[in-house]
């Protein structure tokens, strides 16, 4: 069995994400996930989540350090690759009839059918959805984080709405990370995207056919003359 | 359950001598914290020896509050303020640690040893009674003093009101004892004479007051109430929506197996492959 598949530089590769892209993805994945768990101790009250931090205000140390830290690179890879982020979020905002069709058909290609698919940009129909929810989730986290840090200096009703708040973006946010990391890597239909964000490339016949209206605007023969 | 005990506070009796507030940190070991309005503001412009609250060092005061009626002039309510142990306290749903325990004879205990000072219950409390303590990291209230009442002796402040005006006893018992009182007060001088803490909250709190005018004019709460934030928190985010966690996870799992079932499949009858896609 094939866990994902296999990276391979004896074929024509191009880049999906930069060093920054992935850094920051991946800086994320590592604070997400500590702040998640030592969270979830006190979320779900279990004692043995705790124990492996130490205990809970063991627990609450490292998810304060873990939100400093998210909170410190998210920001920092915000205005250092602010032109990232508005490529993104125009990519986002290209949402179509393309992404109705994808996440139409998408139920089916995630049991593992063949199935055909409309053109995509560079993030397809699901790919937008996660990004437009995950950070999303992510930020009102964030927000209400640093609200519930220093209950006694903000007015009592924002407070108690942040508890909630900040209970319901991490379950929002952690069942879309629980897709998001199936499907960035064991998913066969996902096929190279797990590399986009490792190694940054990805195989150009995979980028091409499924990302083929991103593809054929960078890295096509149309986008090559315009370069030249 | 055990045959409910608390205190009965009458206003009508409390001259404010703060016996109850020094005899109380006496009992717990509390220490003298001097604040603004010893020095005479900029407090909250009464003579309140805390700014009208208690704090993490002082579990129980005397509030004044000041009255300015046509009829009736000037008058000082006293009040007698601490944790009202509610009969159905919020403060022990909240909390994460199951800190708090409500115990049979009716006082809200709170253990610090389990606290880890997160302060869900300061924000739920309806009379924002949990005060957080720095120095220890912890949440701090009144115990009723539960380890006094289990030797059979009265809370510290009971004991020592010179006056009468709190005592300690069966709630039940004191309960009639205030309704006799508020009639006698009722056609004595105080016509808006009411007992609170019977029925606030829809199941009452434990601690019963004899106030000899309508709460507002002690400061406290006319229809306190749970926060509607905190009832969605804990009636249904915390016990129903983290499912959403275990069913995308299973999702995914159905799927990592599903995709390649149908994946070896399609391999077998097209008799080609090349990577998981395609």
């Amino acid at each position: 069995m094939q866990w994902i598949p296999e990276y391979r530089d004896d074929v024509p590769r191009v880049e999906r994400f930069n060093a920054l892209a992935r850094v920051t993805h991946w800086s994320h994945t590592v604070t997400f996930l500590l702040c998640l768990f030592t969270g979830l101790a006190l979320f779900l009250r279990a004692d043995w989540l705790a124990a492996i931090f130490g205990g809970f205000r063991g627990a609450g140390l490292v998810h304060r350090i873990a939100a400093v830290v998210m909170t410190v690179t998210i920001l920092t890879a915000m205005v250092v690759g602010i032109k990232g982020v508005i490529a993104w979020i125009k990519d986002l905002l290209r949402f179509g009839l393309n992404d109705i069709g994808f996440l139409m058909k998408f139920p089916l290609e995630f049991l593992g059918f063949k199935v055909k698919i409309p053109p995509q940009t560079r993030f397809n129909g699901g790919e937008k959805g996660n990004s437009i929810v995950t950070p999303t989730m992510v930020f009102l986290l964030m927000i209400s984080g640093w609200i519930i840090w220093w209950p006694s200096i903000w007015w009592p009703g924002l407070v108690r709405a942040s508890y909630w708040i900040h209970d319901l973006a991490m379950i929002f946010a952690t069942v879309m990370v629980c897709m998001h990391g199936y499907l960035g890597s064991f998913h066969p239909g996902s096929g190279e995207s797990f590399w986009g964000m490792w190694k940054g490339t990805v195989r150009a016949d995979w980028a091409q056919h499924h990302h083929t209206i991103w593809y054929e605007e960078t890295y096509g023969d149309k986008a090559k003359a315009e370069a030249e | 359950m055990a045959r409910q005990m608390t205190n009965l506070f009458d206003s009508s009796k409390c001259t404010a001598c703060r016996g109850c507030f020094t005899a109380c940190k006496d009992s717990n070991q509390m220490p003298a914290l001097f604040d603004r309005s010893y020095f005479g503001g900029p407090g909250n412009g009464t003579y309140d020896s805390k700014d009208g609250d208690t704090d993490a060092e002082t579990l129980t005061m005397i509030r004044f509050n000041e009255t300015e009626d046509p009829v009736d002039g000037v008058r000082w309510n006293f009040l007698k303020w601490q944790c009202m142990h509610c009969n159905d306290p919020i403060c022990v749903k909240v909390c994460p640690k199951s800190a708090y325990t409500k115990l049979d004879w009716g006082a809200t205990f709170h253990d610090e040893a389990k606290c880890i000072g997160c302060q869900y219950c300061t924000t739920a409390c309806p009379f924002g009674i949990p005060k957080y303590r720095k120095r220890t990291d912890t949440i701090t209230k009144c115990t009723l003093c539960y380890e006094r009442v289990a030797e059979g002796l009265s809370p510290a402040c009971a004991r020592t009101c010179a006056p009468g005006a709190i005592k300690f006893g069966y709630r039940d018992e004191l309960l009639e004892e205030a309704r006799e009182r508020v009639k006698f007060l009722r056609v004595n001088g105080f016509p808006r004479a009411t007992i609170y803490g019977e029925t606030e909250l829809g199941s009452g709190t434990n601690k019963l007051y004899i106030l000899t005018d309508t709460p507002d004019k002690f400061g406290l709460p006319v229809k306190p109430q749970i926060e509607g934030n905190t009832i969605f928190w804990q009636n249904w985010v915390q016990p129903y929506f983290g499912w959403l966690i275990p069913i995308a996870l299973g999702a995914s799992a159905i799927s990592f197996v599903t995709s390649r079932v149908i994946g070896n499949k399609n391999k077998a009858m097209e008799g080609h492959a090349e990577g998981g896609h395609e």
